[in-house]
């Protein structure tokens, strides 16, 4: 229902022959880097990550600047402290034997910076472990991508979706965190062949439930996968963590949501920062941006390895590249890949220039993780 | 002696002849054509213009006038014995009169004008009095000359071709520094010592006539005052002159139709609005955005009426276009402040637009053609002087532009809009007239999808307009006025679905004015109904899979009692004491949540339902609103105001963007929904100069409103059910200062506005989410602090003129995404303060010329060729700046709505 903001576009195009786009950055003589807090601590077993870095300019390199140094840790209700250490710039694990969060406690996170010479304290409010539910089911529906004209090839997809409910109609406010795993496979009988590759999700996932009658989610689609990737062409899996947010995160995921999507247009909604539950102590009015997140965690996974029509097959492009040799290869180990022949007495053949086309390595990792299903 | 008078005689046919034979020597010969090709002949050698009635002089043939060179020569002869005069003015415009002779008193010898024999006319006592041309009027019986004391003239100014009313008139007595203004029934009354006076009306677009009073006692006068037939081009015309001086109200502007029907304009089409833009103290947040904002209120606190019923969306186009086309428009006054208590529910201004009733004497029209619209609209009587109508029509032809365009986004897109206006009059007799006017407006678009967006605005009105005595009438109507829009997509069957908005409305008002003494009273009762459907998402399909949803129905009824008396303490102290007393109730069923009063409200927060059954008051809100002004004459060229005046509006139009978008919803106020308070006072001071060619006045103002709305960050209002858990109360505050010189006379005419205007916001919320920036007082999005409005205007000739309007202003602040962060592989933007930055500065300068063909009035059709240039600096004013994410990192666009000189020609004709 975000229909307003289609409208932009629409006056670009209306006045296609009067209007002018222009890259533009704005002299926003902002030079300060506002503290950035990545931080979760659930009930699992493991080390909690606290991130912390700092925002990056407008429209500047998207390498991240990590904010190392700092002493981080994080309290309970029962007044017991656990330090974080950092193990690489800016990230900050907790000792797993020493720390696991429990459902009903309330946690607050401390850092103290040591930026040069002046330290800066950050507390976070006190927040609460909740209990979640667990997933009930986690399941996928193939689909037809588009309506296909006559005589079009099929394209299928599939968009992964959950259920989930809560009994005791407490949780409410849900939010999901994913990781994609999929196999896939490059058009060469070469050594690195087979690869896995990994990815997290980079939308925000949540739902609210408290307009319903009872706490329960269904059908709600955590992930669209579309036929021009290749996760579906071998084998697919999806580990999806379930959390339970109290209001306050959950509007606070929600704006950031509602912000995200686009920004700056006229009829935009009109921006604005999104307070975090972290602040500073020596500078209240100081920005920090983030959120510290507390939750217990529900977790599902589940695999897909099924045909679908349609798939694009990403390495079309290799082949393109064939071309017979002679007796001096060019660029041999430089960009020549794969050399090869289709018969024992054909002369070779350079099949590929692309290193992403001979090597899989380039996009995943040969060795497939723990969970992946033996034997397939 | 004999000696003498020769040369007397010789005298003054020397100076007559020298300056008439300057100007109006005939050359050909004319011996026995017809009188109307001699007009024909005349017209093209020499630059006169001539007005009559054809029936008049049809059978009329000139002879041979030995010695006669000159046309006044020629005319005198020819309408010897006849009962037809004329006059010629320093225009070189001949009106013919029949029966009566115009009579030109008090001006000066050197302006060429031509004296006729006496008037025929004399005036009896008592009598109404007709009049047309510049005359001499007897008014009371002769017998009561002598009697002490004053006595109170009235009456009703007509235009004399349309026989409508005029409202705005200056009435006034030089001498005597003594005045008024007729009101929106051409009325008018005016208390003056018995004796000889000098009566001047005038106004804008309008001959000024002078009538020679000999007043004996009480009695009517009517005036008829003829339209200047070539529109001068005056860009922005706040009354003209005295009127300035004599109005109550600060910051109260009346143009009229013949003003800005020339304006520079971006896609050829006149259009009212971008006149009101010009005026000191209105802007907007941009070129083309819907809205303006009057003296910092936001673009929903503006009372826009149409037949006297609010429009609720006045623009085409998302505010390219506004929603009501000229060819209906009589004249419009915009009150910024000072804003009579006859008027409610909106509290930063009224714009009322007043609309032509159809021509009572004759058929008559115009149509036209420019790059984007046509437009035709026809007129005339039904039954001539009593049952007349007028019909206007505009649509656009971008449908067909788009669909030969090859660009195959632009080939499948749509936008095309449309509007008709219809209003009948019926003039039972002289003391009774029925109007019914009908509006209806339509835009629809699609952008190279399946969605598709249409909005209309729809207006009925039925007036009836009473006199008990010429001295108190009344006013009845009822009207109903809608807007709904539809988003409707069929593109993915299965989430086929059209969302609807829509809010109706039915006024009922009684209006009454009675002139009593030096009071002129003005009271009557508004009630106001409302029906809004927030929104409904309803599946467009039997395949479709959306559930359905409605957001409930909201009913209330507004209701104000009014009462205003404008009353004239002395000759130079006037004061207008006026009360709306307005009460508001909204009704069930409704279901209204109950909040935790701890926490912010949200959902979560939420501990109880109320249900208000059907017809249960849900919440009830209301309150006097004051309206005072003092106007003090300090002397004849200058004049000082003074006025306080409060508003209360019980609608809020939804809007979290920047402009108003197409989009918004209308809500109404209910059990968390407070109305919006404004609280204005102004100071004016108003002068004359150089002989009243210049005009200068400055005015001041402070304003104060509380219970206006914004929203929290991120919050989507479209299908919002519980409004009232997204929104921030916020307060507002705004002050300024208005300059403005003009030049108002003459061929060359210009006007110099300067505005200094800061407008602030508050949020006044408890919880954070209800804070922004800290709760300090930050700038609204169209706080412009300095405006600069030149316009000039020359009128080479008659059937040339050029104008140009130069504007600049500071640019509106902006909220720009500050730094980039990465959370959990989400590339996120932070963002500053609220409106912490600014656009920059907007700088544009227009052309236009307008040619007008033959003006000869028995030609079928009069053209009109008007050439612009919008913009013609080229200059790339940013319109907005948006941010989109590009792979790993967020650019920054600007976009020039018109970024380059826009050329039009837009061509029309009247017949």
């Amino acid at each position: 229902m975000k229909n307003s903001r289609k409208i932009l576009p629409f006056l670009l195009l209306l006045l296609f022959f009067t209007s002018c786009i222009t890259q533009f950055l704005p002299q926003t003589n902002e030079d300060k880097e506002i503290i950035v807090i990545e931080g979760l601590i659930t009930n699992k077993p493991g080390p909690n990550t606290i991130k912390l870095s700092k925002s990056l300019p407008l429209g500047g390199a998207s390498a991240a600047k990590p904010l190392g140094g700092c002493s981080v840790s994080v309290t309970d209700n029962l007044s017991d402290s656990y330090s974080f250490t950092e193990t690489t710039e800016g990230t900050y694990v907790s000792d797993s034997a020493n720390f696991q969060g429990v459902i009903g406690r309330i946690y607050t996170l401390h850092i103290l910076t040591n930026t040069s010479d002046n330290a800066t304290r950050f507390d976070s409010y006190p927040v609460e472990m909740k209990p979640v539910p667990a997933i009930d089911s986690l399941y996928y529906v193939k689909q037809n991508i588009k309506e296909s004209a006559e005589g079009d090839p099929l394209q299928q997809g599939c968009t992964v979706y959950l259920n989930t409910h809560d009994p005791s109609n407490s949780t409410k406010f849900y939010r999901w965190e994913y990781t994609e795993t999929w196999e896939f496979q490059i058009p060469f009988s070469v050594p690195n062949n087979i690869c896995y590759v990994t990815a997290g999700s980079d939308v925000i996932n949540i739902k609210n439930t408290s307009s319903l009658g009872e706490d329960r989610v269904e059908s709600y689609p955590v992930k669209f996968i579309s036929n021009t990737s290749d996760r579906l062409n071998m084998g697919y899996s999806i580990l999806v963590n379930q959390f339970s947010l109290s209001e306050d995160e959950y509007s606070y995921w929600e704006k950031l949501q509602n912000l995200s999507e686009q920004v700056g247009g006229l009829y935009d909604i009109v921006p604005s920062s999104i307070p975090s539950n972290v602040y500073c102590i020596d500078n209240p009015d100081a920005k920090v941006l983030g959120y510290f997140s507390v939750s217990a965690c529900s977790s599902k996974r589940i695999f897909i390895k099924e045909y679908f029509a349609g798939l694009v097959d990403l390495y079309t492009n290799c082949a393109d590249a064939k071309a017979p040799i002679g007796p001096v290869i060019p660029n041999l180990g430089v960009t020549v890949w794969i050399i090869g022949s289709h018969g024992p007495m054909d002369p070779y053949w350079i099949l590929t220039y692309d290193k992403g086309c001979a090597d899989c390595t380039v996009r995943g990792s040969t060795t497939p993780p723990d969970f992946w299903p033996t034997g397939k | 002696m004999k000696f003498k008078i020769p040369l007397l005689i010789l005298f003054l046919s020397f100076w007559v002849n020298l300056s008439a034979q300057e100007k109006y020597k005939i050359s050909f010969n004319y011996k026995d054509i017809s009188f109307i090709d001699f007009i024909t002949k005349v017209e093209s050698t020499l630059p006169v213009k001539f007005f009559y009635l054809e029936d008049w002089v049809k059978d009329l043939r000139l002879s041979d006038y030995p010695d006669c060179t000159t046309l006044e020569c020629v005319l005198d002869n020819l309408f010897k014995g006849t009962t037809l005069y004329y006059y010629i003015d320093e225009f070189g415009n001949v009106v013919l009169t029949k029966n009566y002779t115009v009579k030109i008193s008090n001006i000066s010898s050197d302006k060429n004008n031509k004296f006729l024999p006496p008037s025929e006319y004399s005036g009896g006592s008592g009598e109404n009095q007709q009049l047309s041309g510049s005359s001499s009027v007897e008014i009371g019986n002769p017998a009561e000359k002598n009697n002490p004391g004053k006595v109170t003239i009235s009456g009703y100014i007509t235009n004399k071709d349309t026989k409508e009313a005029v409202s705005g008139v200056t009435v006034f007595v030089k001498k005597l520094s003594a005045g008024t203004i007729s009101n929106e029934y051409g009325y008018f009354t005016l208390t003056l010592p018995r004796g000889n006076h000098l009566v001047q009306f005038s106004f804008i677009g309008m001959r000024e006539k002078s009538v020679n009073l000999s007043l004996n006692g009480t009695g009517e006068m009517n005036v008829a005052m003829t339209s200047v037939l070539i529109p001068l081009k005056e860009t922005v015309v706040s009354a003209q002159k005295s009127v300035t001086l004599q109005r109550f109200e600060v910051g109260a502007e009346k143009i009229n139709i013949s003003s800005f029907k020339l304006s520079p304009t971006s896609m050829g089409e006149s259009d009212i609005i971008k006149d009101v833009l010009l005026i000191p103290g209105v802007q907007s947040v941009g070129e083309g955005s819907a809205g303006f904002n009057v003296r910092g209120g936001s673009a929903d606190q503006n009372l826009i009426l149409l037949y006297g019923a609010p429009i609720y969306n006045s623009s085409h186009f998302f505010g390219f276009f506004s929603a009501v086309n000229s060819d209906i428009i009589k004249d419009v006054t915009l009150y910024k402040g000072g804003i009579p208590s006859r008027y409610g529910g909106r509290i930063s201004s009224v714009l009322d637009i007043g609309s032509k009733e159809g021509n009572r004497n004759e058929f008559a029209g115009s149509a036209g053609i420019s790059p984007i619209t046509a437009h035709v609209s026809v007129e005339g009587p039904i039954i001539k002087d009593t049952l007349t109508y007028i019909l206007t029509a505009r649509t656009t032809y971008s449908n067909w532009i788009f669909g030969m365009i090859k660009n195959p986004e632009i080939h499948n897109s749509r936008a095309s809009f449309y509007d008709l206006n219809g209003r009948v009059t019926y003039n039972f007799n002289k003391n009774n007239k029925i109007d019914f006017s009908a509006y209806r407006s339509h835009d629809d678009f699609r952008f190279n999808s399946d969605t598709v967006y249409s909005y209309n605005n729809t207006i009925y009105a039925l007036n009836w307009r009473h006199f008990f005595t010429s001295r108190f009438f009344s006013s009845l109507s009822i009207n109903n006025s809608s807007y709904n829009y539809d988003i409707s997509s069929k593109g993915i069957p299965i989430e086929a679905f059209v969302l609807s908005h829509k809010v109706n409305s039915t006024g009922y008002k009684a209006d009454f004015n009675w002139f009593l003494g030096r009071n002129e009273i003005n009271f009557g009762l508004d009630l106001t109904k409302y029906v809004v459907r927030p929104g409904s998402y309803l599946p467009n399909s039997d395949s479709s899979l959306v559930i359905p949803k409605r957001i409930e129905t909201e009913r209330a009824w507004e209701g104000a009692l009014y009462f205003d008396d404008k009353f004239l303490l002395t000759d130079f102290l006037s004061l207008n004491l006026g009360m709306r007393m307005s009460a508001y109730y909204s009704f069930g069923p409704q279901t209204v949540l109950q909040y935790n009063p701890e926490l912010s409200k949200n959902k979560s927060s939420v501990t109880d339902t109320l249900n208000f059954k059907s017809g249960a008051i849900t919440s009830r809100y209301g309150g006097p609103e004051f309206r005072v002004s003092l106007n003090f004459r300090i002397s004849d060229q200058s004049s000082f105001k003074v006025n306080y005046n409060r508003t209360r509006q019980y609608v809020h139009l939804l809007s979290n963007s920047t402009s108003i978008a197409p989009t918004d919803t209308w809500k109404l106020c209910d059990y968390y929904l407070k109305p919006q308070i404004g609280d204005q006072v102004a100071l004016g001071f108003y002068e004359m100069l150089f002989r009243n060619s210049f005009e200068a006045s400055g005015e001041i103002y402070y304003k104060e409103i509380r219970n206006m709305l914004d929203f929290k960050g991120g919050t989507d209002l479209i299908m919002d059910e519980n409004i009232e858990k997204d929104v921030v109360n916020v307060k507002g505050r705004a002050y300024g200062l208005e300059l403005v010189i003009k030049k108002t006379e003459g061929k060359i005419r210009y006007s110099i506005g300067y505005t200094y205007s800061r407008t602030f916001i508050k949020s006044t919320g408890y919880f954070s989410d209800e804070i922004i920036n800290s709760g300090k007082w930050f700038p609204a999005n169209f706080d412009r602090p300095n405006d600069l409005v030149i316009t000039f205007n020359y009128l080479f000739s008659r059937r040339l003129s050029f104008s140009s309007d130069y504007t600049y202003s500071t640019g509106r602040p902006i909220t720009y995404p500050i730094a980039t962060y990465d959370i959990s592989n989400k590339l996120l933007v932070t963002y500053s303060d609220r409106n912490e930055y600014r656009i920059p500065n907007y700088s544009r300068l227009d052309f236009s010329l307008r040619i007008s063909g033959n003006l000869r009035s028995n030609r079928i059709a009069h053209p009109n060729w008007t050439f612009s240039v919008y913009n013609i600096l080229g200059r790339e004013n940013v319109y907005s700046i948006y941010f989109k994410r590009s792979a790993d990192i967020i650019q920054g666009y600007k976009l020039s709505i018109f970024g380059r000189a826009i050329p039009s020609v837009t061509f029309s004709f009247d017949f």
